[in-house]
């Protein structure tokens, strides 16, 4: 068959086969480490492996603190500033700790829990990171990769006095302490633009429920304002706006009830608070679709609009306005419903096992929860302390009243759209139950939603 | 055979290429006794000093990375797609374990169905309505126009910028208050088309009656498609003009003085010689519109909702957020063979008519 004329011919079809099947062998010969070409990287991998293993002896027979690894997103702005102090004050207790921040940016933390969750899998953690306790964590108990510190941290800096029972649970997805929380955004606010509301006759103080505040946003309408800067360009916000509205709706006891998977029995609440949602979306700007929470935040600050739900760090947008003071130009009160309760978005810092420093690791988490960090951290986050004895004088007057009414609260719900009450594939379903919601607003099908993702 | 093969081959590469074939016909087999008569150590020796051997240090390395990294990391995919792996815990990979539970998963799941469908949609208008706008253009510009190499320029800059940048500028275009569409709209006094164009729906009506149309038309995936094209048809463009001009000016002439009508030339004489143009411009958009990740994440995040929620968005969700890497993998499989539906019939296409 080769002496066909046509076969004569050489292409390019035969220098490919015989370049693949060249390939193929090569590769194969790499995979397997059979061959003979191969011994010598063998060799060369067995002398690497063996100065790995003396390396890592001459560290765990050291007596002195490893070098400590800390990850974390807050690149910058406000988070950025108050991790710099966080760290400072560090250092300053332990000169002898040698710190290596290795921040990744992006994406609201999603692009370090994706690097931290590889290098869980590689067996090959940070000392620790920046994660969000609660039920976030629980993927890495189930797998056992986080480490008891009950005794080692919890039980220094009198922690389990000055933590409350909201952020302490949160810090035992699984029943023991294995994180340390370190700032709590609060969640279930209601900002507002006093000189709007006063146009237009409503009194925030006075909206009892969150389905009468669809009346005072009606009133508001009527007065040519919008009724609530929300944005729907992505699903968070409305995630968080419902949870809200579910618990002032219902309480908490209901609220922790549907989180822990009973959403049937709970469905008439459920439903009723999506249909909560589906009233104000009535109130919402025209060009809610295509904005940022920032942007809808800006209608606030320009007057465009009467009522804000977002978490507690839209109030850093009001402290970097000039002329636009708490109290005189902008406002808050606990989302209507939830007066005495105090819903928790937390960062906090875990203790992986297998850790490459765990004594530093220990000193760090003592610090990250004790008064001095805290009270370094939070005034430039814009956040308050979970523990209730730090001292109010660096912090405004709102972040000042926000404490308060943590430290009076009965209950700490924790929050469903930030981690903390539901693990990472319930978040997953939930957001896309919430996505399918914001686009066609059809209660029944984001009840099934919701109830699929929850149990 | 193989032997063969090989040796005629190291034959011709001493011969220093393929003979001269000026009329298209086959060339005398010139080689074919030159090589008669060398025995295996010749072969051997002139096997050490062929091109192919000599060249390896220029296309070995690339074609071991490659390898590695792109058809070994495909592989590997494909195998994780196979196991149970979700969470932190790593899977044993044992083979008596594999199995395609991953597989029935995604079809029985909705949200599976309606990102496949959306994905589909996305990569057949696009790519029609990509190759039919840069067809426009081409013709326009081709026709000998004042400014040409400017409106060219034009046309095709959007393409030079990355999906990030489009992506936030074109957010910016739909807002309902102050976007350039709207602004536009309004300003020619076609106040009731404004609209949510990322939100908004239309009720198809009675239409809705006819099979494969919605009820309901939302417009959030077509403000992508409409995105995107305004990106993407610029390049269709310069492949098409590229086509257009190797056209030569005889067949316009002869066309004008057999007295054809410009619709008639260009659809029977022009439009069948562009079928590579055609088809190498829709390959290439096929596979951006399958890339429409990017666009997707910075315009909405991980989560566009089920409006416009591809294939490629869910895979990274359940994979990077969910932490249901298997399943992830399982959806990128889809994803892969959907690709390779694309790609596949191109190259066999071209390698059947010996062009590649």
């Amino acid at each position: 068959m080769t002496d066909t004329p046509d076969s004569d011919d050489v292409s390019r079809r035969t220098y490919l086969k015989l370049a693949g099947g060249a390939g193929t062998a090569t590769f194969l010969a790499g995979c397997t480490g059979g061959g003979e070409s191969t011994t010598e990287s063998t060799e060369s991998s067995g002398d690497s492996e063996s100065t790995e293993e003396t390396s890592g002896d001459d560290s765990d027979s050291s007596t002195e603190y490893n070098a400590l690894e800390v990850q974390h997103w807050w690149t910058g702005g406000d988070g950025g500033a108050a991790v710099q102090a966080l760290f400072e004050g560090f250092e300053e207790q332990h000169p002898d700790i040698e710190l290596t921040e290795n921040p990744v940016a992006g994406g609201a933390g999603q692009n370090l829990r994706a690097v931290i969750k590889k290098r869980i899998l590689n067996n090959d953690p940070p000392s620790s990171w920046q994660a969000w306790p609660g039920a976030n964590l629980q993927p890495f108990t189930d797998a056992d990769k986080l480490e008891d510190i009950e005794e080692s941290v919890w039980g220094h800096n009198d922690m389990k006095n000055a933590y409350l029972d909201g952020p302490q649970e949160a810090a035992q997805p699984a029943g023991n302490y294995v994180s340390v929380p370190l700032n709590i955004h609060r969640l279930n606010n209601l900002f507002y633009n006093v000189e709007v509301v006063e146009d237009a006759g409503v009194d925030p103080a006075s909206i009892d429920s969150p389905s009468a505040l669809v009346d005072a946003m009606a009133t508001v309408d009527e007065a040519g304002y919008v009724g609530m800067a929300q944005q729907t360009n992505s699903a968070w916000s409305t995630g968080q706006l419902w949870a809200q509205v579910l618990l002032g709706e219902y309480g908490a006891d209901v609220y922790a009830d549907v989180t822990a998977g009973n959403v049937e029995a709970n469905a008439d609440a459920v439903r009723d608070s999506l249909d909560i949602v589906k009233q104000y979306s009535e109130y919402y700007p025209n060009d809610a679709g295509s904005i940022s929470w920032q942007d809808a935040n800006s209608k606030i600050i320009e007057g465009d609009a009467a009522f804000f739900h977002q978490g507690d760090w839209a109030a850093g947008m009001y402290r970097g306005q000039d002329g636009f003071e708490y109290e005189s130009n902008w406002d808050h009160v606990p989302f209507p419903g939830t007066e005495g309760l105090y819903s928790l978005n937390m960062d906090s810092f875990p203790m992986p096992t297998n850790n490459p420093s765990p004594e530093a690791t220990k000193a760090f988490l003592r610090y990250v929860g004790s008064v001095d960090a805290q009270e370094r951290f939070n005034p430039k986050k814009g956040s308050i302390p979970p523990r209730t004895d730090v001292p109010q004088d660096a912090f405004g007057p709102f972040l000042q009243n926000q404490m308060d009414d943590f430290s009076n609260s009965e209950a700490q719900p924790l929050s469903i759209q930030h981690g903390l009450a539901v693990a990472p594939d319930a978040l997953t379903a939930f957001e896309d139950a919430m996505a399918s919601f914001i686009s066609n607003y059809d209660v029944e099908a984001a009840y099934s939603a919701v109830q699929s993702a929850f149990q | 055979m193989s032997t063969h093969i090989l040796k005629r081959l190291l034959d011709r590469l001493r011969d220093g290429g393929p003979p001269v074939r000026t009329d298209g016909g086959t060339a005398a087999a010139g080689s074919e006794t030159a090589g008669g008569d060398s025995d295996v150590g010749s072969a051997l020796s002139s096997l050490r000093e062929s091109d192919a051997v000599r060249s390896a240090p220029f296309w070995l390395p690339p074609f071991l990375l490659m390898g590695f990294f792109v058809y070994g990391a495909i592989s590997w995919n494909i195998v994780i797609s196979l196991t149970d792996f979700g969470g932190l815990t790593l899977p044993t990979y044992d083979p008596s374990t594999f199995d395609l539970e991953m597989y029935r998963r995604a079809f029985s799941d909705g949200q599976f169905w309606i990102a496949t469908r959306n994905t589909f949609v996305l990569l057949i208008s696009f790519t029609g309505l990509s190759l039919a706008g840069g067809l426009g253009l081409a013709i326009l510009v081709d026709r000998g126009i004042r400014f040409e190499n400017w409106f060219r320029t034009v046309y095709l800059l959007p393409f030079s910028l990355s999906f990030v940048v489009t992506a936030v500028f074109w957010r910016w275009m739909y807002n309902f208050d102050s976007g350039l569409i709207n602004a536009f709209l309004r300003g020619i006094g076609l106040d009731f088309v404004a609209s949510k164009w990322l939100t908004g729906s239309i009720d198809t009506g009675a239409l809705g009656a006819i099979p494969l149309v919605p009820d309901t038309f939302y417009f959030k995936l077509f403000a992508v498609i409409f995105a995107l094209l305004w990106q993407f048809s610029g390049y269709a463009m310069v492949v098409y003009l590229a086509g257009l001009r190797a056209i030569p000016n005889d067949q316009y002439e002869a066309a004008r003085v057999d007295g054809a009508s410009i619709l008639r030339m260009y659809r029977r004489v022009i439009l069948p010689q562009l079928r590579a143009s055609t088809v190498s411009a829709a390959v290439v958009l096929m596979v951006f519109a399958l890339k429409a990740f990017d666009f997707l994440y910075v315009l909405f995040g991980s989560n566009p909702g089920p409006t416009a929620d591809i294939l490629s968005t869910m895979m990274y969700r359940q994979a990077f957020s969910a932490n249901e890497w298997a399943y992830g993998s399982a959806i990128a499989v889809v994803l892969f063979v959907v690709a390779l539906t694309v790609v596949a019939p191109y190259l066999y296409g071209e390698y059947r008519r010996g062009e590649l």
